[in-house]
């Protein structure tokens, strides 16, 4: 069963596949291990080029006994890490500037749960949602800036099943105002789960807004309630169904404008694959 | 592009933004499904006292009302009503197509006729529909062209329009209204107080498939009860507007056969329409899932169709993403009601869109969400 395969390497690995752990932290040098407010990346930029590669295995998955042999084999590669990194970098920077002070967990860092979430696995996600809060708790940790709203969602649902009570913000949230670092015009591929599970919406829109580029809207492409998923979280289910919709919502975007911006490490994996997409932090500082 | 991917074009093209335009330029219309949802969810919390109270209001008004568990006791109980070499004409039904009554009327040695333009298309085509709506949304003018000459034999020019399609199907289904001897239909709503079912609808269809034979059955699930008749005219409103449909066309109203009251004001059945009128409530999983707090969400559906327009899945698998007719993210939910398929559920990517558009505030991903976890648990017991 995929869920307690999962499950199971969240354990070995810490993480839902098998992967060697220093990818998720090498981004990091000069930010103070732990703390009561942390940067909390759950390992998603970092890995986010994967879960193509992955997916491709779930098939398989069950078949195999171990997958530990893989976690050395599979890294994502030299130039995507690199983007991730940067990408990361730029958060923490943007972060840093504007007076936020935070610590990071490094190696500590647990996975959110997001994908049991995703799939249905509600016993497992509630399990394991108790087990990191615990673990948070015991680092003292008051306060997570999430980057991805995966991430951000998941840690929001921990309440269902534990006593959560950590506060939990959004790094753009904590910006205040930004300057693009491109000029012309864009349009925002928005994430389902800031847009209309989170209520973030409009928080990123008013901060591009007032950059200096140009937003394009469509009421029937980027409308709230119009405006399509990327199929990155169907991915592990039906890859064919993911790239179709992903294919047809670079379609829908590309109308609009040549740049497309995302605000989502899974979306950005999913569309790049059919057109030069940027995350938010690659377009602001 | 395929013949799917052009014909969703344009229907999404066509629809979201009429429907759109109607909730802006009738505001009142949102306030309505508030109130419409609060009813639904009073009958969804008491459901067997007013499964009793319609019963007995059909009867009260010169009706017949049985309540059947499944689709095969309700299939027979129509059957029984029917009897054998009738002509039976259809208005378009989803609880219909649930229990196979077209097939199964037909295999008895009936006659049968969808009425609803795009479901008579699906009957020709031996196809399941694609939409609850709209059903052979999924077929092109140029589709229909082909289908007509083959299947009714008869002339129908490679340009012809849309209203040419048209006029050739109304005049091959007017002979079979016309003869008729039983009409059954769906009901959009049933008023629990009065006994009354509503039907919403454009055609003229349902009009005459209610009151030309001399016998009308209604079939409806459980959930389609609202408290009053007050609250079945909600539901007709509310269902146009969401559907991009309003004002509709017709709204159709049907208390008991027909009746008079003109001579010394005394109240007489029948009178011209039909001289007896039949309900078949049923139930196919609907009582049990009344029962579970996240799931029951499911059971406020209105049949709109909204969220199929936006939802990214439905827009690249249409027919295929569920079990017809449910399909679309309320067919994901429903398929697992009346069919209990959870695969359906699977294949949600969590867009978001269905509920926010969703007039009945439906959760839907939540209920999807549910359903996943209920198929994860079955695998899970089973290793
Ligand atoms: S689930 Fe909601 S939007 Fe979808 S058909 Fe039902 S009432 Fe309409």
């Amino acid at each position: 069963m995929l869920g307690k395969l999962i499950f199971q390497n969240l354990q070995k690995f810490g993480f839902p596949y098998p992967i060697d752990k220093s990818v998720c932290t090498s981004w990091a040098k000069d930010i103070p291990r732990g703390g009561e407010t942390i940067i909390y990346t759950s390992c998603m930029y970092q890995t986010a080029s994967l879960s193509d590669v992955f997916s491709k295995f779930i098939p398989y998955a069950e078949k195999l006994s171990s997958l530990s042999a893989l976690a050395k084999l599979i890294k994502p590669s030299k130039e995507e890490i690199e983007r991730a990194y940067r990408i990361l970098q730029n958060i923490s920077l943007m972060l840093k500037r504007r007076g936020v002070q935070f610590g990071y967990l490094y190696e500590d860092e647990p996975y959110s749960g997001a994908i049991l979430l995703e799939l249905g696995y509600l016993d497992e996600f509630g399990e394991y949602a108790k087990i990191v809060t615990d673990f948070f708790k015991q680092k003292g940790i008051k306060r997570i800036i999430t980057v991805d709203p995966h991430t951000h969602n998941a840690l929001l649902r921990y309440k269902e099943f534990t006593n959560f009570d950590i506060e939990v913000v959004s790094y753009f949230e904590l910006l205040g105002n930004v300057k693009a670092r491109i000029q012309g015009e864009i349009v925002v591929h928005d994430s389902c789960l800031y847009s209309r599970f989170l209520g973030k919406r409009e928080v990123y829109r008013s901060l591009l807004n007032s950059s200096g580029v140009k937003l394009v809207e469509d009421e029937l492409v980027t409308g709230k309630d119009t405006s399509y998923c990327c199929g990155g979280p169907i991915k592990p289910v039906n890859r064919e169904l993911s790239e179709k919709i992903a294919r047809l919502r670079v379609e829908q975007l590309k109308r609009l404008s040549e740049n497309i911006v995302v605000v989502c490490p899974m979306c950005y994996a999913n569309l790049s694959k059919y057109h030069k997409i940027l995350d938010f932090a690659e377009v602001v500082e | 592009m395929s013949e799917w991917d052009i014909a969703v074009e344009r229907t999404i093209n066509n629809n979201v933004p009429r429907v759109y335009k109607t909730l802006s330029q009738y505001p009142y219309i949102q306030d309505l499904a508030k109130e419409l949802r609060k009813a639904k969810l009073e009958v969804l919390n008491n459901l067997q006292k007013y499964v009793e109270q319609t019963m007995e209001s059909v009867k009260r008004i010169g009706g017949n009302a049985y309540y059947a568990t499944n689709v095969y006791e309700a299939r027979e109980i129509i059957a029984k009503i029917v009897g054998k070499n009738k002509i039976v004409v259809l208005g378009k039904s989803m609880v219909a197509y649930e229990m196979g009554l077209r097939e199964y009327l037909k295999e008895l040695g009936n006659e049968v006729w969808e009425t609803d333009l795009g479901e008579f298309l699906i009957q020709l085509a031996n196809e399941p529909p694609s939409h609850i709506i709209a059903p052979a949304i999924h077929m092109t003018r140029e589709r229909v062209v082909k289908l007509l000459r083959e299947k009714l034999g008869v002339e129908v020019s490679e340009n012809a329009t849309h209203e040419e399609l048209v006029a050739i199907v109304r005049k091959f289904l007017r002979e079979k209204f016309v003869r008729a001897d039983v009409g059954i239909t769906g009901a959009n709503a049933i008023a629990a107080d009065t006994g009354s079912i509503i039907l919403v609808e454009n055609e003229g269809n349902i009009r005459m498939s209610t009151v030309l034979p001399p016998v009308h059955i209604a079939v409806a699930g459980v959930e389609k009860i609202v408290p009053t008749f007050y609250h079945a005219l909600l539901e007709a409103t509310v269902q146009a507007a969401y559907a991009g449909l309003y004002p509709p066309t017709y709204i159709n109203l049907t208390s008991g056969p027909s009746s008079t009251g003109d001579i010394e004001m005394k109240r007489v059945r029948p009178a011209h329409g039909p001289k007896e009128f039949h309900l078949v409530l049923l139930d196919n999983g609907r009582v049990k899932i009344s029962q579970d707090e996240v799931l029951k969400e499911a059971l406020l559906c209105i049949r709109c169709g909204r969220c199929h327009l936006h939802c990214p899945v439905y827009r690249v698998l249409g027919v295929n993403w569920g079990v017809p007719p449910f399909t679309g993210p309320m067919g994901a939910m429903w398929s697992y009601i009346v069919y209990g398929d959870t695969k359906p559920a699977t294949l949600c990517t969590h867009s978001g869109n269905c509920k926010e558009v969703c007039p009945m505030g439906i959760n839907i991903p939540r209920v999807l969400e549910k359903i996943k976890w209920i198929a994860n648990d079955k695998e899970r017991n089973k290793t």
